[in-house]
């Protein structure tokens, strides 16, 4: 990613940093001024790339580990265990079993994530399934979008779902009775109330952070971002001891909610925040949530709206406070990422920040849009005018993608969904991210979508000017996001005097194409001088 | 599954500047002083907030003030931080002793109803009432508002009560149109005007919203009492003289109705009672709403029934 030299043999490191990068006769030179340099050939026939950076991540990923996995790809855990992935709904349900008899509070609840029907178009997973595995205890399987979670039948008496009829979160067959999926947020509600279980207690356990970076670590992530926390008084403190350990092997960007305070006391707090940056974690930016998603209708559309006429969806903030934020940092000298889904919010949100600048001029602010899924060329226009920067949620592409064609935006608007190729033509600084755990956290495979834009039922959306090439992704997934993080002069880029943060793939990328991206197999990591490597065979 | 006692839920819901803090600022200070002249005085409030910013509870009632809660003598205060509501509502449904009433104060652009989602799904939750507040000196503004108008009329669509806010800032035409406007699009929903939040708090917390269609008397406590019926032709004059005979104590009426003339629409709204015709089908649907003073139900149907043709 580095322009003057896009391709080298031999890089050295020394103190966490690169010491050079070139042939090995450019870095022989290094060792008059830092003594010797051992040659290291371990990876002699690895591709060695910029540590990837997610720009858009939740450290609640790393709760996942407490349950157990039963996603359709193999997954290594934190602790190397490589889960397999279960290519049938019966071989999840074996699975599940399995874990069930090795259980020894058979009792408490069993629960399972990142389950993904996308790959079971025969049929869906129903109650009975899963009374299979248990039916005195409950069983739940969360699908990996988070938006509906199964359980059997002993969830569904203690919820009581055979009085409630309101379809908005049980599913139902076609005589009325319950599948046992639960729908959205209070079908989770519901399940959670049911099993005493809050599968969304605040994320900020050390070993949720711990699971979290090797999660991120296995995908060859060497910065990741936990994008939205409210930070509680003193919880820098733990998460400092945990990310400094030198085996913690992940640089740590956290933005910090802006509305869990009023805007005066939120410039106060992270202003407080930034006094416990070190050079594994960063508290730089705030993370202000606009509007929902497009998939739950809850996007703010502009007319026409929701392509099958669903009412239009939520703010999530008044854009009047949205306004009264925007103008509190901007003037503290905060940057803010801004969430928005649908394009009448990518408006809102950029009418706002150009107000906070009419007030308080600011040349470098780099406030950035997160997801900005609808973006039209014109919003792009205009974010290159105000400097504001894009983090494009390409996962979307394939998860969502036929979704977005049928049902929520139509064919016309879905080509243009995520348009990255757009961002890029308009000038505005890019980057692409996954939001994990709502879609898996794998800079390669977030590569790949923005790069093939073919949905997970096979559709190629759009007519190839919202594609970006192999090279402009992976500048995405490194120099793209250190950019919207203003890490740019730190990390993203392999050149003498940056951090030592690299990505060893199996494969060149550039050899492998735009086909084979996310394929290619993450042996390690190396964050600030540190190697770490994969135990298994990371996805 | 065993039936716990269920936990009232009110939501108030309104636009920002609306005056809902002021409400309940109101409803926690009043529910929190021992000699309050409810005589529900003393029940234990969870209150979920957007931001602590605006309140102002009274400091004796501060018991304790850590993180994003604030323990009330009577209760507490827990920022629910935007839109995670879920989690809010997990945390406080795990709270001990659990709470004898919930309010929420919901942000400006709430919908309420998808709030009003959890006491659907929480067998331990029962939807006490929608709340809506209506800013009167704002209601032109909100109401064309190019992003927010499509939900300031779900929020008063939702409402179980319509509070007309600020009424002192608007002009009696003004005040006319909206309450008129109101009327028209929740004609079976009581409104009450209300300035700096203060108002009998069993008015809001004792309200019903269980119900789709008015019970034929409901005693909304402290000050209001409602009551439906379903008429059939009744002359307009008869009408307007029953209601003239039951003032003061009458505050508002609204009924879709048919005599000889054709169908009508009758209201009693700022102290006039208006009649006009209706284009549509009378649905014979009458409500009252009043002071305790009003006849009881058995009167008022004795009252109302008596000039209907047979």
């Amino acid at each position: 990613m580095n322009p003057h030299l896009p391709h080298a043999t031999h890089i050295a490191v020394r103190d966490g940093h690169i010491l050079g990068v070139g042939t090995v006769d450019d870095i022989d030179g290094w060792q008059n001024a830092w003594g010797p340099l051992e040659l290291n050939a371990d990876f002699a026939d690895k591709t060695l790339l910029p540590g990837f950076i997610e720009g858009h991540s939740h450290m609640m990923e790393g709760m996942f580990w407490d349950y157990h996995y039963v996603g359709y790809y193999d997954r290594e855990g934190p602790d190397g265990t490589v889960w397999p992935g279960l290519k049938s709904i019966d071989e999840v349900v074996a699975k599940l079993k399995e874990i069930q008899a090795a259980r020894k509070d058979i009792d408490t609840p069993l629960i399972a994530w990142g389950f993904d029907p996308i790959y079971f178009t025969d049929r869906r997973m129903n109650a009975a399934d899963l009374d299979s595995v248990a039916t005195d205890c409950s069983v739940i399987v969360l699908h990996a979008s988070l938006h509906i979670l199964n359980a059997n039948n002993f969830v569904m008496e203690a919820a009581d779902v055979k009085g409630a009829d309101n379809s908005e979160f049980i599913r139902r067959d076609e005589s009325g009775q319950a599948t046992g999926e639960f729908l959205g947020q209070l079908g989770y509600y519901m399940a959670m109330r049911t099993t005493g279980i809050n599968l969304l207690a605040i994320a900020s356990s050390p070993e949720t952070l711990v699971n979290f970076a090797n999660v991120a670590r296995q995908t060859g992530v060497t910065t990741a971002t936990d994008l939205v926390n409210p930070m509680p008084a003193g919880s820098e403190q733990a998460m400092r001891e945990a990310v400094d350990a030198d085996d913690f092997p992940m640089r740590l960007v956290v933005a910090f909610q802006g509305n869990s305070m009023e805007p005066a006391e939120g410039v106060a707090r992270m202003q407080e925040l930034q006094t416990s940056n070190s050079d594994k974690l960063r508290f730089s930016l705030v993370k202000m949530v606009a509007d929902g998603s497009i998939q739950g209708f809850s996007a703010r559309l502009k007319w026409p709206h929701y392509y099958n006429g669903a009412p239009n969806g939520l703010w999530y903030i008044e854009p009047e406070r949205l306004g009264d934020y925007l103008k509190a940092f901007t003037e503290a000298g905060i940057q803010v990422h801004v969430h928005t889904n649908g394009d009448e919010c990518t408006e809102v949100a950029l009418d706002k920040i150009e107000e906070a600048l009419r007030a308080h001029p600011w040349p470098d602010h780099r406030h950035t849009l997160q997801h900005c899924q609808m973006a039209t060329r014109s919003d792009f226009k205009r974010m290159k005018s105000l400097g504001v920067g894009v983090n494009l949620f390409s996962n979307h592409l394939y998860y969502w993608g036929d979704a977005h064609i049928n049902i929520t935006m139509g064919p016309e608007r879905a080509a243009r969904l995520d348009d990255a190729g757009g961002a890029l033509a308009e000038g505005v600084p890019l980057a692409i991210h996954s939001d994990a755990p709502v879609t898996a956290l794998a800079p390669l495979f977030t590569a790949w979508c923005a790069v093939n834009r073919l949905s997970s039922g096979g559709v190629t959306l759009g007519n190839g000017t919202q594609n970006i090439s192999v090279e402009e992704a992976l500048y995405a997934i490194t120099m793209g996001a250190a950019y919207s993080l203003k890490m740019e002069n730190e990390i993203g880029s392999l050149e003498a005097g940056k951090r030592a943060d690299i990505a060893i793939l199996a494969d060149d990328p550039i050899d492998v194409g735009a086909e084979g991206l996310k394929d290619i197999s993450v042996i390690g990591t190396m964050v600030g001088g540190h190697v770490h490597l994969n135990q298994g065979r990371a996805r | 599954m065993n039936r716990l006692p269920q936990i009232p839920l009110t939501i108030i819901s309104g636009f920002l500047g609306s005056g809902k803090t002021s409400l309940l600022n109101h409803l926690l200070t009043q529910s929190g002083l021992e000699n309050a002249p409810s005589e529900k005085s003393g029940r234990r409030i969870t209150a979920m907030v957007n931001d602590f910013g605006a309140l102002n509870i009274d400091a004796e009632l501060i018991a304790a003030k850590h993180g994003n809660q604030i323990a009330l003598a009577n209760g507490c205060v827990c920022c629910s931080i935007g839109d995670d509501l879920m989690r809010s509502f997990m945390d406080v449904m795990q709270q001990s002793p659990l709470p004898d009433h919930i309010v929420i104060e919901a942000s400006g652009v709430a919908e309420p109803r998808r709030i009003a989602g959890f006491a659907s799904v929480d067998p331990q939750l029962r939807l006490d009432g929608i709340v809506t507040l209506v800013d009167a000196s704002a209601h032109n503004v909100h109401s064309k508002d190019p992003y927010l108008a499509d939900n300031y009329a779900k929020q008063i669509e939702a409402a179980h009560l319509l509070l007309i806010s600020k009424p002192d800032l608007a002009d009696t035409a003004t005040l006319e149109n909206l309450e008129s406007e109101l009327a028209a699009q929740k004609p079976d929903v009581p409104m009450a005007h209300v300035t700096h939040g203060v108002l009998p708090i069993d008015l809001v917390l004792g309200l019903n919203g269980d119900h789709k269609i008015p019970q034929p008397q409901e005693i909304i406590e402290h000050g209001f009492v409602q009551w439906a019926g379903h008429l059939t032709d009744i002359p307009r004059a008869a009408l307007i003289a029953k209601l003239e005979n039951l003032r003061p104590h009458v505050l508002r009426a609204k009924g879709v109705l048919r005599d000889a003339e054709g169908a009508y629409v009758l209201h009693l709204a700022g102290g006039l009672i208006t009649t006009a015709p209706y284009a549509g089908k009378a649905s014979g649907h009458f409500v009252i709403i009043g002071q305790p003073q009003m006849p009881d139900a058995a009167a008022l149907e004795k009252i109302f029934r008596q000039n209907e043709a047979a």
